[in-house]
């Protein structure tokens, strides 16, 4: 902060404000009362004040025997995290790249904006929709297993590109690429021109200059775009539970079935540790690089 | 800077260009299947080939009230976008300096995002929940008629179920407005500054201008988040239903690809809709330049 | 459809519906007074616009449909019973609704039909007398309550029911017979080595786990003395098989979704898996042979039906008590015996249906001619008899019914254990 004071910036505190209301009431107070809820009791119909742990000992039971197998909830995470692992690592990558094409190699604004437009338009039909359309495209008689048996490239249809983890991870990261294109790009478009001119007449070739100069210093934008696709994969139950055929775990899907079952005490309590687990990764990622130093 | 004609634009243009198609690559099908006979199923291979289905979706789409979840939830997406617009640069302009509080209100909008939605969707329904008891309990003590006979819930569109998605759309807001003024270049509010602006006059003609693209693309965001949502939004809207919700509901029975007409003609509006504007934009910027020269 | 059935009043229809459809858009139900509005929640299976169209032509009454998924109704009842006027609901929900004190107990001497209505609701067994299979949350068990409000079941009969039957079927599997070599007779060939990767069951767990226990006692490995209510070594034992079924890749996929099960047996992605009945008929109406199979073991059978929230009152809930006499008088129970569902008044829906129509749907016999969908796709050619027969012979033929078990929470994780498996 101490390079910046220097520099004048208006102090507007207070537009914060509504913001921080939003937040308040649609939020915290929910939240709190998630928290709350987590210590009830309940039965089939209703959930009845208390203060007990059991929804938490309930979720660990089995987990800390060491000569059997590995408990129900340490398997989903795992696989929880496994889904979030290779999501973030594609999306990171795809991301990257895309932005990169977009910030330094589209020269105008409006055409940036038309192939950002282009990029949004297959989200505005629901994904109600377009999740049922993954079977058409990917099934085992689907556009692309037809087509390759047409084209001979293969004899029987492959069947790991429906319901599997394949399956899962292509539709993550076609959902969330966007989440990281968008903030990676805007870190891009930030960067001084003429730094990178100048690395060019230098004779730094285009390499040098992404690793030296560009990735650097669109690491926030990276880190913010992590922290996007990291959350939103880490209490996703609708693509895993879909793309998989509800034969996948993750930790979303067993809050969902929890809530179906209105055992919400102990679907409040795993969201509280997921809220917990992914706070850690959080701040783990804030760890190496502020995002909002040098604001 | 980059040249347009040198090897490594066409290697990532082909990059981005086979991202696209990844992009569009569910919608192929949908497209594809949209056009098939009275008969057709949501799967391959086709039941011969008509426009029954986009006749049918012009009819009124069997069911459900596709047409009217459809302008509620582009009205509720365009509320939520202004909204998510303006609070988040607001609070992206607040977030600029250190203030009390800015730590927690930062640490409480990841934690927004990372709260299973549904989890969240039932808290927000057990607060308005409260809240309709507490108005009820009021009414029956001091006996106000209007409360007693025409009250009925809280919760709606535009009370819980906005609420509910501008927690979804607001960090997002808030963290691409933290990309863009990382690194802003404050020599120009400087420069405003010394020339004698006013801090509202240096952020109206200063700031505002430098940042109106990633502007629109925080409301392109929170629209396309909004317009979608379903899991937040599934238990707070009342008695109205969103567009994914009732989509929702509608595939508990509805298996013919009128569904698919939907997502065809939302595509094939969406490109007119850009299409147009952008011709809109391109003349108006055209007749610009020219007074400029 | 609704072509057929005298359009009356189509000035006032006309008129009524353009005001309905601009008031009813945002304003609260009760506020408009033209024409009365119900809130109506439920599942989308039983929600026609033609029943919408058609309700509005005989009593002026709107509905405004809040469609739902199963689960997600009943969470909506218990969560919010201030945002509907009538629940459209299972009965094996009852044992969570009806102790929340969430709904009312339905007064009987106002249903007009009540008499009328069929006897697996009233007594457990079909009009000719045939004792249907009672275990799980049989309707029968969970039909009346002590009082408007008491939240107890009633052992015999009172003036307050918990919900007025609507619809209801019995379930078995579906296969695909052009894909599938060998007969199919039992619950058990749903484990078949051979449909190894193109099997699926529901991920319902509370109805998935009573597949799973049919299969179990087909094969012979545990008779239950009720499956609807299992003990938790009972639920070790059947999750124990499925798990070991899924680890080996058994099924494809497991479906949550009416739409999604219509798919996965239309792409051919399964031959054979647990469906409900009008998911036999979209595939089939997708030109797609598909055969609802009767199991020597039984039908595992579900119902619905319609409550009001305790925030009903007055007025509002003379207008539900209207609409509920509209539903049951038989236009309704036609279109939903059309199908291949059963409606709860089997006499007013017969006077809507044709003889050829009520013959091959009700009573097992042949096609005398088409039988076409409500929506007017064709179901059954001549001579064609529908998968499992009469009304007799498949309610008959029921062997449990959708339950909540009291060891609910145990099997709900036995069910996350197995998917994390």
């Amino acid at each position: 902060m101490t390079k910046i004071s220097r520099y004048f910036v208006p102090k507007f505190s207070w537009l914060a404000l509504p913001f921080a209301a939003v937040f308040f009431l649609f939020f915290v107070i929910p939240l709190f009362l998630t928290i709350i809820v987590s210590f009830w009791d309940y039965n089939d119909y209703s959930i009845i004040p208390d203060l007990i742990f059991e929804n938490y000992v309930y979720i660990f039971e089995g987990c800390f025997q060491f000569d059997a197998d590995l408990c129900m909830t340490f398997k989903t995470y795992l696989s929880t995290l496994y889904f979030c692992l290779l999501t973030w690592g594609l999306t990171l990558f795809v991301g990257f790249f895309v932005a990169y094409f977009l910030a330094f190699y589209v020269k105008t604004i409006p055409i940036q904006i038309v192939l950002f437009l282009i990029c949004t338009i297959p989200f505005w039909t629901s994904n109600v929709i377009r999740m049922v359309s993954w079977i058409p495209l990917l099934g085992r008689h689907g556009l692309i297993n037809d087509t390759l048996i047409f084209l001979g490239i293969i004899d029987a249809p492959v069947e790991w590109f429906l319901y599997s983890e394949f399956s899962v991870i292509l539709a993550l990261v076609h959902l969330y690429t966007l989440f990281m294109i968008v903030p990676i790009f805007n870190s891009m478009i930030r960067i001084d021109k003429s730094i990178i001119e100048g690395a060019y007449d230098a004779g730094a070739s285009e390499i040098q200059i992404l690793t030296n100069i560009i990735i650097p210093l669109c690491k926030p934008g990276i880190v913010i775009g992590s922290i996007f696709v990291v959350t939103v994969v880490m209490g996703d139950f609708v693509t895993i539970g879909i793309m998989g055929g509800q034969q996948l775990a993750s930790i979303g899907k067993i809050i969902n079935t929890e809530m179906n079952y209105l055992q919400l005490p102990g679907a409040a309590a795993n969201a509280v540790i997921l809220l917990f687990i992914t706070i850690i990764i959080i701040i783990t990622m804030t760890k190496f690089i502020d995002i909002r130093k040098e604001l | 800077m980059h040249r347009t004609g040198s090897r490594g634009f066409y290697f990532f243009l082909i990059f981005f260009v086979l991202f696209a198609l990844f992009l569009y690559g569910p919608m192929f099908s949908i497209i594809l299947l949209s056009f098939q006979g009275p008969n057709g199923g949501l799967t391959f291979p086709m039941n011969g080939f008509s426009f029954h289905w986009f006749g049918e979706l012009w009819k009124g789409a069997g069911v459900v009230d596709i047409g009217s979840a459809f302008r509620r939830s582009l009205l509720l997406g365009f509320v939520v976008m202004i909204l998510t617009v303006v609070l988040s640069v607001a609070a992206g302009l607040a977030f600029r300096k250190q203030f009390r509080g800015a730590e927690l209100l930062f640490l409480m909008t990841i934690a927004s995002l990372i709260v299973p939605s549904i989890v969240l969707s039932l808290g927000v329904a057990l607060e308005f929940r409260l809240l309709d008891e507490t108005i009820k309990w009021f009414g029956g003590r001091f006996e106000i008629e209007k409360i007693n006979y025409e009250f009925q819930t809280t919760l709606g569109m535009f009370t819980s179920g906005m609420g509910t998605q501008l927690t979804w759309t607001l960090p997002f807001g808030l963290l691409i407005m933290f990309a863009v003024f990382n690194r802003f270049d404050k020599s120009y509010e400087e420069a405003a500054r010394d020339l004698g602006a006013t801090q509202w006059q240096t952020i109206r003609e200063v700031v505002l201008p430098i940042i109106a693209p990633s502007i629109v693309g925080i409301g392109l965001f929170g629209f396309t988040l909004s317009y979608d949502e379903l899991a937040r939004s599934s238990q707070v809207m009342g008695a109205t239903n969103t567009l994914p919700l009732e989509l929702r509901g509608l595939t508990t029975t509805v298996t013919t690809p009128i569904i698919y007409a939907l997502g065809t003609i939302t595509t094939l509006f969406s490109f007119v809709v850009i299409g147009t504007f952008f011709l809109i934009f391109w003349l108006l910027s055209r007749s610009r330049s020219k007074v400029l020269r | 459809m609704g072509n057929k059935f005298s359009r009356r009043d189509t000035l006032k229809f006309g008129l009524g519906a353009t005001l309905g459809a601009t008031t009813a858009l945002y304003a609260p139900a009760v506020l408009s007074s033209d024409a009365p509005v119900i809130r109506y929640l439920g599942t989308a299976v039983n929600m026609g616009d033609e029943i919408e169209k058609k309700l509005f032509e005989d009593t002026g009454i709107k509905v405004q449909y809040i469609s739902k998924t199963t689960d997600e109704v009943t969470k909506s009842v218990l969560t919010q019973p201030n945002s509907f006027d009538i629940v459209d609901s299972e009965y094996f929900s009852l044992p969570k609704l009806v102790p929340s004190g969430n709904i009312l107990g339905m007064d009987t001497t106002r249903i007009k039909e009540w008499d009328n209505v069929t006897s697996i609701f009233t007594k457990g067994m079909t009009p000719s007398g045939k004792k249907v299979g009672l275990q799980g949350t049989a309707p029968s068990k969970v039909m009346y309550l002590t009082g408007a409000t008491s939240g107890k079941f009633a052992d015999e009969a009172t003036q307050y029911a918990t919900l007025i039957p609507t619809v209801y079927n019995a379930d078995t599997l579906g296969i695909r017979p052009d894909l599938i070599d060998a007969p199919v007779t039992s619950w058990a060939d749903l484990m078949r080595p051979e449909f190894k990767g193109k099997a699926a069951t529901l991920n319902i767990p509370s109805i998935g786990i009573m597949d799973a226990a049919m299969v179990v006692e087909a094969m012979g490995e545990y008779t239950y003395p009720d499956k609807g209510n299992m003990t938790k070594a009972e639920i070790d034992l059947t999750m124990k098989i499925f798990t070991e079924a899924k680890k080996a890749g058994h099924f494809r996929a497991f479906w949550s979704d009416f739409n999604e099960s219509v798919n996965l047996m239309a792409s051919g992605e399964v031959v054979i898996q647990s469906m409900w009945s009008p998911a036999i008929t979209a595939v089939k109406a997708q030109g797609k042979p598909c055969v609802y199979q009767p199991l020597k073991e039984g039908y595992r059978a579900w119902a619905a039906g319609f409550a009001l929230p305790k925030t009903t009152k007055g007025k509002q809930a003379d207008v539900v008590y209207e609409f509920i006499n509209w539903y049951l008088s038989g236009w309704v129970g036609a279109y939903l015996n059309r199908q291949g569902y059963y409606s709860a008044v089997l006499s007013t829906a017969k006077e809507y249906m044709s003889e050829n129509e009520w013959g091959f749907w009700m009573e097992g016999k042949p096609a005398a001619e088409d039988i076409l969908s409500p929506s007017g796709a064709k179901l059954g050619s001549v001579g064609e008899v529908r998968d499992g027969g009469s009304y007799e012979d498949r309610m008959g033929g029921v062997a449990c019914w959708n339950a909540t078990m009291d060891e609910n929470k145990y099997m709900v994780r036995k069910w996350n254990e197995m998917v994390a498996a």
